[in-house]
């Protein structure tokens, strides 16, 4: 770890325009994985602009959105009652990552912000395209076990491995970020982390010095409150990263499903949303909802899955995951 | 005056009783003092740099950025330390002393600085370049080109004719069980402070062997054993990675030589995966062949493995079939290749642990396919006495462990065939294995010191042993206290220091039988020479029970010690002594995700006297604990490239977390064991993880049917 200079921000135009004109510059807030990083001698910042005193700790209403803000911590989120009651598959995805004492410390834009955990961008011993551009990737003929089935490059086989961003993703949430010239904008969630192709360094589709403020959720998701689940499947019981994790909701109207939205963690570098799958399920009748109606959808999203060496059972693994998600979101509704 | 008389006649009962650990105040209140919490003036901190590639010389390096860095007070490498005399005394770890690179994050610099981040911030500015050499890392390949182990404590064993036994089996099985390498990681990294005064080394450095470390030192350096003082009261768990010397202790001593200060070094997480040592990797071949009535007829345990490329050390996994089972026919051998990894060595339960993982296993396998209980199973070829050696065992509890186990756990409930238990989306299955582990006395010498103020006593006993934090100042209070018949609160136990008398060291499940007999020992020794200097007593023979304080001042002292050099009694060679395990799982295993619970355990261990059942409870809940994350979570991986572990922080590297562990049941049997020890102690610090991995592994094939002979068994395994 390199000496760094730290500043409490007071102001987000301020703190943008600090680290948008230093490029060495870094949002802190939790910490949490930035201060690992840093230890490791993976990130090396200059300056730390500390943002966790910033006004965007509220989660709040505000009409036909639920806005979580970006400093507030993962726990306060995961156990605010407005969360609970319209999108309890968001508390339970939160609360499988990380341990209670890290979930204490770690903000929403944090869990957004979070890096890969491939052992080879931890390690400088190591290339690593995302840490240095250009250095080749170790894990593409290495061990990787828990790397990508979906969307990976050949520079990069990383996964994303926040939970909470998967039940983001199936929730439709937008990120609000602000900029330097206080510029604000909306980043649709499936738009706000990126795939690796040439420039795996990159994780998200924010410009230098941007901001996470609030991560909007809208209201029409908490239809789908009754019928959702997140499953995460992991090498022990708790304080691990996925293998592959399921996010799955539901909205069901007069007996068939109106609505279906699905995400997988873990298979990706972005939280992998399941267009496929979510087509095969919408309209149908839960009368029709059985084994083998819930694997043909499941099927026909990871007909493209391509997997590596070391992560074949990735593919089999999601399959089984999606059905079981499926069917403990779903309760009693679906024949087994 | 019998010491079981003795001992019986005290108002003060400590012995066997749950006594809380004295050293837990200090715990939980922060004040125990680890190797670098002691105060130290003008300390300088220390880090080091490690080699990027697993073999070859370092060509180059470019230290001048670092040598510049705020606050750096030096950078040692090859080119600049002092010669020193490592080999034969170190278990492994380099000391700077040449260019040669012998495997991936060998110790190559050490930055001395004012502070630890500048030291840090220092190391990493230090550029190697290397002339790489081809590097042997890539297990999978050279184990097929693997040797007979050149061990001479790895030879073959061989009883009977294996072959021709095998070959006329009626049952047989044919088996090959791999466990990987695995890292003892304890909840305290490495970390030593060194300090010279003139010629003469302290270092506070936990260290499982007091008085092994000094030794080790003291040749490493040229000194005379007794120009190095070790200091280590208290030590945040070892499980044999502390049991030798390493390379960073001797370091921290090098550095505060150098600088001409007090050093500080203290090892990072990720730095202990390839400084002090490992577990080797295992591949087991076992071959059993039993008879219709499911009689052992033979065992084969063949062990392929690898060592470093400077250590030839090899753990003992076969031991566990040469004296588990009566079976007249029987084959151990070991074949080895050389690795460029950091030397291998101890890992609580060495050899047994996986040894047992392969044999039990194959036990169940071979039960299973003659369709009996494995239980019966094992009863059926329980040996009368000792088949590797021919002697009569001191004591041995197999079976009652087997049958208290058996009635704790509701084994009789247990279904045979696989899959026949569902609860929801889970299947559930049962198993059970043996374990064992050799329990020895060591010698030992002891001080103790008694000082009275009118009828008040107080005692010290004083003991160069260690204390991993297992409970050993708490029993030896407790021999202490009874045997001098004394208030507990009126004993200090001070160990942890080599400048005490010698004893041996907390490894290979010694510590307790040879501390407490020495104790016990020093103690009945003060009270017999007390009598006889009382002039109201008519000598040694006076009849129980003892009063300290009316002796002593009969005497006419308000001061007294005395010390005993106490020795394993002679007829102790003459028998085989082992702790003895019984251990059953019940694990939950979700038919979609793989991913397994172990819902419940038992775990009856037959280890002689228990001193305290509550410490020996936590050891053995502790083997339980770490025998379930050698099951389904614990694997250390190297990239067959490059030679470096991908598992360097416990993200990658899992052991189990509280949600992993459901109930685990411990209970004792009684075993009076008169022929160990006086005492009849035997330890239990191993022998709590010996058969875990395997009660788990045979209930996982219980619950789903399938056979997982390859550790950890992870949710991918099942799918």
């Amino acid at each position: 770890m390199r000496p760094f200079k730290y500043t409490r921000a007071t102001d987000v135009a301020a703190a943008a325009k600090t680290v948008s004109t230093n490029r060495e510059a870094a949002f802190l807030a939790g910490g949490t994985n930035l201060l690992d990083l840093m230890k490791e001698g993976v990130a090396k910042p200059s300056e730390l602009v500390d943002i966790s005193g910033l006004a965007f700790s509220k989660i709040r209403s505000s009409g036909n959105v639920i806005s979580i803000g970006s400093t507030a911590k993962n726990s306060d989120t995961a156990n605010h009652a407005l969360i609970r009651r319209n999108f309890p598959m968001l508390s339970q995805a939160i609360l499988a990552g990380a341990s209670a004492q890290i979930r204490n410390m770690a903000t929403n834009g944090g869990n957004l912000m979070q890096r890969t955990r491939c052992t080879y961008f931890y390690d400088v011993n190591m290339p690593c395209n995302k840490r240095e551009p250009g250095s080749g990737c170790g894990a593409m003929e290495g061990i990787n076990k828990g790397h990508a089935i979906f969307g990976w490059s050949d520079k990069c086989i990383a996964t994303n491995p926040s939970d909470m961003s998967v039940a983001l993703m199936a929730l439709d949430a937008v990120v609000k970020v602000s900029g330097a010239d206080k510029k604000q904008r909306s980043i649709a969630f499936a738009d706000f982390h990126r795939l690796p192709g040439d420039t795996p360094e990159k994780d998200n589709t924010l410009e230098p010095g941007e901001m996470i403020t609030s991560i909007d959720i809208p209201m029409s998701s908490a239809g789908m409150a009754a019928n959702s689940y997140y499953l995460k499947v992991r090498d022990r019981a708790s304080y691990a990263f996925a293998l592959v994790s399921v996010a799955a909701a539901f909205e069901i109207k007069g007996g068939s499903v109106a609505k279906a939205r699905v995400a997988l963690g873990s298979v990706s570098h972005k939280p992998w949303r399941c267009d496929q799958a979510e087509k095969l399920l919408t309209g149908k009748s839960l009368k029709d909802l059985n084994d083998a109606s819930l694997r043909a959808a499941v099927d026909a999203e990871l007909m493209d899955a391509k997997p590596l060496e070391h992560n074949g059972y990735k593919v089999e693994l999601a399959r089984r995951a999606m059905v079981l998600a499926f069917k403990r979101a779903l309760k009693s509704e679906v024949v087994a | 005056m019998s010491e079981e008389k003795t001992v019986k006649n005290r108002k003060n009962k400590f012995i066997g009783e749950n006594v809380n650990r004295i050293d837990g105040i200090f715990k939980v209140t922060g004040t125990a003092r680890f190797a670098t919490d002691w105060p130290v003036a003008n300390v300088a901190y220390a880090v080091i740099a490690k080699a990027a590639t697993a073999a070859g010389t370092i060509s180059g390096i470019d230290s001048a950025a670092a040598e510049k860095a705020p606050g750096v007070i030096g950078v040692i490498t090859h080119k600049n330390a002092p010669k020193l005399t490592p080999a034969g005394n170190l278990s492994g770890g380099s000391v700077l002393q040449d260019a040669k690179i012998e495997f991936f994050g060998q110790h190559s610099a050490v930055v001395v600085a004012e502070t630890f981040e500048q030291a840090q911030a220092a190391a990493e500015m230090i550029k190697f370049t290397y002339a790489k050499a081809e590097a042997r890392v890539n297990f999978d390949e050279l184990i097929k080109t693997a040797q007979k182990s050149p061990s001479p404590a790895r030879a073959d064993v061989v009883r009977g004719d294996f072959e021709k036994a095998y070959s006329a089996a009626e049952h047989k099985l044919d088996a090959v069980y791999e466990t990987p390498i695995e890292h003892h990681q304890p909840m305290e990294p490495h970390s030593t402070i060194a300090m010279w005064e003139g010629d003469n080394l302290t270092i506070y450095n936990p260290s499982q062997v007091v008085m092994g470390m000094r030794g080790a030192m003291a040749t490493v350096f040229g000194l005379k054993p007794e120009q190095v003082r070790v200091i280590t009261p208290h030590i945040g768990g070892g499980f044999g990675a502390k049991g030798g010397a390493w390379g960073n202790t001797a370091l921290a001593a090098m550095a505060a030589k150098v600088v001409k200060r007090p050093v500080k070094l203290a090892l990072t997480r990720q730095q202990m995966v390839n400084s002090v040592g490992l577990r080797q990797k295992n591949v087991q071949r076992m071959r059993l062949g039993a008879d219709a009535t499911g009689k052992l007829a033979a065992i084969a345990h063949e062990t392929s493995t690898h060592t470093g490329t400077t250590s030839q050390f090899v753990e003992g996994c076969g031991d566990v079939s040469a004296m588990t089972y009566a079976v007249p026919n029987s084959l151990i051998s070991y074949k080895t290749t050389a690795m460029n990894v950091i030397s291998p060595t101890f890992v609580r339960g060495p050899g047994k642990a996986p040894g047992s993982f392969a044999l039990e296993c194959a036990i169940d396998e071979l039960a299973y396919s003659l369709k009996m209980d494995p239980i019966e199973f094992r009863l059926k070829n329980e040996p009368d006495k000792d088949p590797a050696n021919g002697r009569p065992w001191s004591s041995r509890s197999v079976v009652e462990c087997l049958r208290r186990g058996s009635e704790m756990f509701g084994w009789k409930n247990r279904k045979m065939e696989p899959r026949q238990v569902r609860n929801g989306e889970f299947l559930v299955g049962s198993g059970v294995a043996v374990g064992s582990y050799p329990a020895r006395q060591q010698g030992t010498s002891a001080i103790a010191k008694l000082t009275r103020k009118g009828t008040d006593v107080e005692a010290t006993v004083e003991l160069a042993a260690s204390d991993l934090g297992t409970g050993t100042h708490t029993i030896l209070a407790q021999i202490a206290a009874e045997t001098l018949d004394l208030p507990i609160s009126r004993i200090s136990v001070k160990i942890g220091d080599s400048s005490l008398p010698p004893a041996a060291g907390s490894v290979g499940s010694v510590g307790a039988a040879s501390f407490s007999n020495a104790v016990s020992e020093v103690c009945l020794q003060c009270i017999s020479e007390l009598q006889a200097r009382s002039p109201k007593s008519s000598g040694p023979s006076d009849p129980v029970p003892v009063n300290v304080a009316e002796l002593m001042s009969e005497a006419n002292l308000t001061e007294f010690q005395t010390r005993v050099d106490a020795r394993p009694p002679a007829q102790a060679g003459q028998y085989s002594s082992h702790s003895f395990n019984a251990n059953f799982a019940e694990v939950w295993v979700n038919e979609q995700t793989g991913m397994i619970r172990v819902n419940r355990m038992v775990a009856v261990t037959g280890a002689g006297r228990i001193l305290n059942p509550k410490t020996t409870r936590s050891q053995i809940l502790g083997g339980c604990i770490w025998g379930i994350g050698m099951a389904l979570h614990e694997e250390s991986i190297l990239d067959p490239r490059w030679g470096n572990f991908v598992t360097r922080t416990f993200a990658d590297y899992h052991i189990p977390v509280n949600l992993d562990i459901g109930t685990i049941d411990v209970a004792f049997v009684a075993e009076e064991d008169k022929i160990v020890n006086k005492l009849g102690v035997k330890g239990v610090g191993e022998v709590g993880i010996v058969g875990v991995a395997a009660a788990v592994a045979n209930a996982v094939f219980n619950a789903t049917g399938k056979r997982i002979r390859k550790l950890p068994i992870t949710p991918d395994k099942l799918m």
